[in-house]
């Protein structure tokens, strides 16, 4: 069962926590004179606390359940994972509470993974990690009070995942104390190796976490214990709900007691963390350029890039995060079922202007396909020339193509005059909104009566977007992110005709293309890097040609920051600060 | 005889004296009269006149001006940061960050706004008459279920009820069976909904005591129906009410309007509104000023100037009102 990436919610989360923009989800490469390269940390000052400011509250404090971007960062810092992405190389995983790098039988359906020793969960259970707690972390995914939203996508290929509800999974074997052990049904063991630098491979102790997952929901994210640097304030008990976590208000972090720098690549030189939860990104990103040991973990508004850009350029920096923007037409009913239809839309949309109301240059490259800068594929897919589709040749639009495109569907004047209102659903608030206006004014350009609805993001993917019975017509401003460096990430669940699904579809355009289906199937057991980059890399081509969504923008992350402080960029999440390598000078 | 020069004259000697010249006056030569001598409400009277003609001949007004039309996306209009330049020669009131021209929509958006300001507060109007006049004539029953469906719409968050029928018209085909489309039509019933029972609770106050009065009796005993005692005998008592009431609530339903713009869930983009501008141009009020100040003076302008109307209108017609 294959279920790659499932990042339609989190990119929804994320990109709410973001308040400006969907697409304030990351991009790589580029150019544009961005400049400055990732920092490594090393060397920064020990000492002091950092402060992250932010509109949005945490989804979930909870390893098995977190996803969203800022959740996935605050995780990074508290928990050990098997593996996980060193700060600038967000392609390659490294051992983190793994030993070494992950064994992988010649058949492909064994992974091995020895777990280092000497790491201790914080107080109060402040005993040794084993095998067994990742194990139990892993099966909890499954247990519907925990939910993890990605456990069976990749996971599923485990030996007896499909039948899992939290218990014991035969396929997940543990030995001895240091080494676990999973059996595939499947050739995937290294897709699954890569998604173990997601939270839900970090340990918890079953003694400990069980009776709080016995819960509907489990409650364990509210006395969370960490195997981090850093871990949330609590109390005896390891109550975080109230003391580290004022839901709404306020996350406090200090250094995990039990934690040991000699087993562990983070430098975590701050002493203290705090999150502050609240208020205007436009505010909070004022007090952080002219501020002291303040770090915006929300996506700065365009304004705020270009006062940071032209006069506190040491205190910005785009991160090649990662995500691409698109606009997606629904292929099922009229009038975007026809393809050429969609190809004069695509034509005629300015995205060079979409780019501009969002930031300009600085904040991402023109996309041309779907798999973005930095995700393995991307050249073989064209790179940044495109993959040679005529409709998205010119970024600002060409009208005289639309035309044509609108004449082979049979609309000789080159205007629509099919008469019926199209309904498009896009993101409130700027700039988002301003996309989704840019967009209506190509549709109404070419002749089509529109009624644009400007919701949240949770309301457009649930509601709109992701509910195919909604007959939704457009929605410009979706996107998608990947969740570990493979190409499989960016497009099987996106784009795969059998993952149209009747709630919380994630493939927007309902594209349903046997052929691009079967190269996907014949793509996820490729194995090999320089393979597998082929393979995706075709498939991307094969769906930019269908027109079935328009890409639109490679995302590049701004962050802004202090004057004071070193910011290193998690570059394999969203490119945000890193609390475990940032530091303050 | 000479009546002499009127402006040596007070106003009550001069009342009198058309009194001893026994020149008849009708009620409505007496209102203008009174208005007339109002010079506060004579200037809101001509904002809003200039303000309805720059909104029937918006297209004219900004092609005068030389200025783009309200939907026109002017790429150059905008720096390489996305930052919308100001007031220039080009465009008189600067741009929003889609390069549209804030001039042409703060004129474009005078259409909104009085369109739901004049239709919304019509069909409160009729609605709160009519049920005034309903429950205060029948009274009984009638009035028991009329007054306590007044009470429920009126314990209603006013703003919420509208997000929620807004919300609930805002899609595709809209509701009631197509009848209620996306935009302005949904805000219009919004608009009225929630306006009519002022209205309704004062029309039926007066029709209690009007429906005593001798006239009244008289007209009943001589046989006539109850439609013509409404019609023919309360209602034309009530219209100075009703037309100082409208007046009044003109500059509300305008607010109201731009409020359900605000939080997004008016008239849907790209129509220019005032209250959407507003919304849109919050955020970076600091930098990009003009996009929020025209709009803002344009509606702070409207609601004055209907409401200082409103004022002059209940003074010329009922002297004696305290204010």
């Amino acid at each position: 069962m294959p279920r790659p990436v499932k990042r339609a919610l989190p990119l929804a989360l994320l990109c709410t926590a973001v308040a400006t923009a969907l697409g304030a989800c990351g991009s790589s490469g580029g150019n544009s004179g961005t400049g400055a390269t990732a920092d490594t940390g090393a060397g920064g000052h020990r000492g002091g606390t950092l402060t992250i400011l932010t509109s949005q509250d945490v989804a979930s404090l909870d390893p098995g359940s977190a996803y969203a971007s800022l959740d996935l960062n605050v995780l990074a810092a508290t928990q050990r994972t098997l593996y996980a992405y060193k700060p600038t190389d967000p392609t390659n995983i490294s051992p983190d509470l793994a030993a070494g790098p992950p064994q992988i039988s010649p058949d492909g359906k064994t992974l091995t993974v020895k777990i280092r020793s000497g790491v201790r969960f914080s107080p109060p259970v402040n005993r040794e990690v084993t095998s067994r707690d990742v194990a139990y972390a892993i099966e909890r995914g499954f247990n519907p009070h925990v939910a993890s939203p990605y456990a069976s996508t990749y996971y599923g290929d485990v030996v007896g995942a499909d039948r899992a509800t939290g218990g014991p999974i035969a396929g997940i074997q543990t030995p001895d104390d240091h080494t676990i052990v999973f059996k595939l049904s499947r050739p995937t063991a290294s897709l699954v190796a890569q998604a173990t630098v997601l939270p839900l491979s970090a340990p918890v102790p079953p003694e400990y976490a069980k009776p709080l997952d016995a819960k509907a929901p489990s409650t364990y994210g509210n006395h969370v214990v960490a195997t981090g640097p850093y871990m949330l304030t609590a109390d005896r008990s390891g109550t975080v709900l109230g003391t580290g976590y004022v839901p709404g208000r306020s996350l406090s972090f200090v250094r995990n007691p039990n934690w040991s720098a000699t087993s562990d690549g983070r430098p975590a030189y701050v002493d203290a963390i705090q999150v502050r939860i609240g208020g205007s990104t436009t505010v909070a990103g004022r007090q952080v350029l002219a501020g002291r040991g303040l770090v915006l973990a929300d996506s700065p508004t365009p304004e705020l890039v270009k006062q940071a850009y032209l006069h506190n350029r040491s205190q910005i920096f785009f991160s090649p995060g990662g995500g691409s923007n698109y606009a997606a037409l629904n292929t099922t009913i009229p009038p975007f079922d026809n393809a050429n239809l969609r190809k004069a839309v695509a034509a005629e949309l300015d995205r060079q202007q979409m780019r501009t109301v969002r930031g300009g240059a600085v904040v991402g490259d023109i996309a041309s396909h779907f798999l973005y800068p930095g995700v393995i594929g991307f050249e073989q897919a064209g790179g940044e020339q495109g993959t040679g589709a005529d409709f998205l040749a010119n970024p600002a639009g060409d009208r005289a193509l639309a035309a044509r495109y609108m004449k082979a569907a049979g609309y000789p004047s080159g205007r629509y005059t099919g008469g019926q209102m199209l309904q498009i659903v896009g993101l409130a608030g700027a700039p988002d909104s301003n996309d989704a206006q840019i967009f209506e004014q190509a549709l109404q350009d070419l002749g089509f009566k529109t009624n644009l609805k400007l919701v949240d993001s949770s309301v457009m993917y649930a509601r709109f977007c992701g509910l195919p019975k909604a007959r939704v017509q457009a929605c410009p401003n979706v996107g998608w992110i990947r969740d570990f460096a493979d190409p499989q990430t960016v497009l099987d669940v996106a784009f795969n005709g059998n993952d149209i699904a009747p709630e919380n579809n994630p493939n927007w355009p309902q594209l349903n293309d046997t052929a691009i289906d079967d190269a996907m199937s014949r793509a996820e057991l490729t194995v090999g890097t320089q393979a597998r980059a082929s393979a995706w890399g075709a498939i991307d081509r094969q769906i930019t040609a269908t027109a079935a969504a328009i890409p639109w923008l490679w995302d590049r992350q701004p962050n802004i920051f202090s004057a004071d402080v070193r910011c290193v960029p998690e570059l394999w999440n969203q490119g945000h600060c890193d609390f475990a390598y940032s530091s303050l000078k | 005889m000479s009546v002499g020069a009127p402006g040596l004259l007070a106003q009550e000697e001069r009342y009198e004296h058309d009194f001893e010249s026994g020149v008849a006056r009708s009620p409505w030569q007496l209102f203008w009269r009174r208005l007339r001598e109002d010079k506060v409400a004579l200037v809101a009277l001509g904002v809003i006149v200039a303000l309805v003609l720059a909104a029937i001949f918006a297209p004219l007004v900004v092609k005068l001006f030389g200025a783009p039309g309200p939907n026109v996306q002017d790429r150059n209009a905008v720096d390489a940061f996305g930052t919308p330049l100001g007031p220039s020669a080009g465009h008189l009131f600067g741009v929003d960050p889609l390069g549209r021209d804030v001039f042409a929509r703060t004129v474009y958006g005078a259409r909104v706004s009085l369109l739901v300001g004049i239709v919304g507060t019509g069909v409160a109007m009729l609605l709160g008459v009519a049920v005034g006049l309903l429950a205060g004539y029948y009274r009984g029953w009638v009035d028991t279920l009329l007054s306590r469906l007044v009470d429920v719409v009126l314990s209603f968050p006013v703003l919420l009820l509208g997000i929620g029928i807004a919300s609930a018209c805002s899609l595709g085909n809209g509701c009631v069976a197509g009848a209620i489309t996306p935009g302005v039509r949904t805000v219009i019933l919004v608009v009225a909904l929630v306006s009519w029972t002022s209205i309704a609770r004062i029309v039926r106050g007066q029709v209690l005591s009007l429906r005593e009065r001798e006239f009244v009796v008289a007209a009943r005993s001589l046989g006539a129906s109850n439609l013509r005692i409404v019609i023919r005998e309360i209602l034309p008592n009530l219209t100075a009410s009703i037309i100082v009431y409208s007046s009044l609530l003109l500059p509300q339903t305008i607010l109201l309007e731009a409020a359900l713009s605000f939080l997004g869930v008016g008239v849907s983009p790209p129509t220019a509104s005032w209250g959407w501008m507003i919304a849109d141009a919050a955020d970076n009020f600091d930098t990009q000023w003009w996009y929020m100040v025209f709009p803002g003076a344009a509606l702070l302008l409207t609601v004055l100037a209907f409401n200082l109307l409103g004022d002059g209108l209940r003074d010329a017609l009922d002297p004696r009102a305290e204010r």
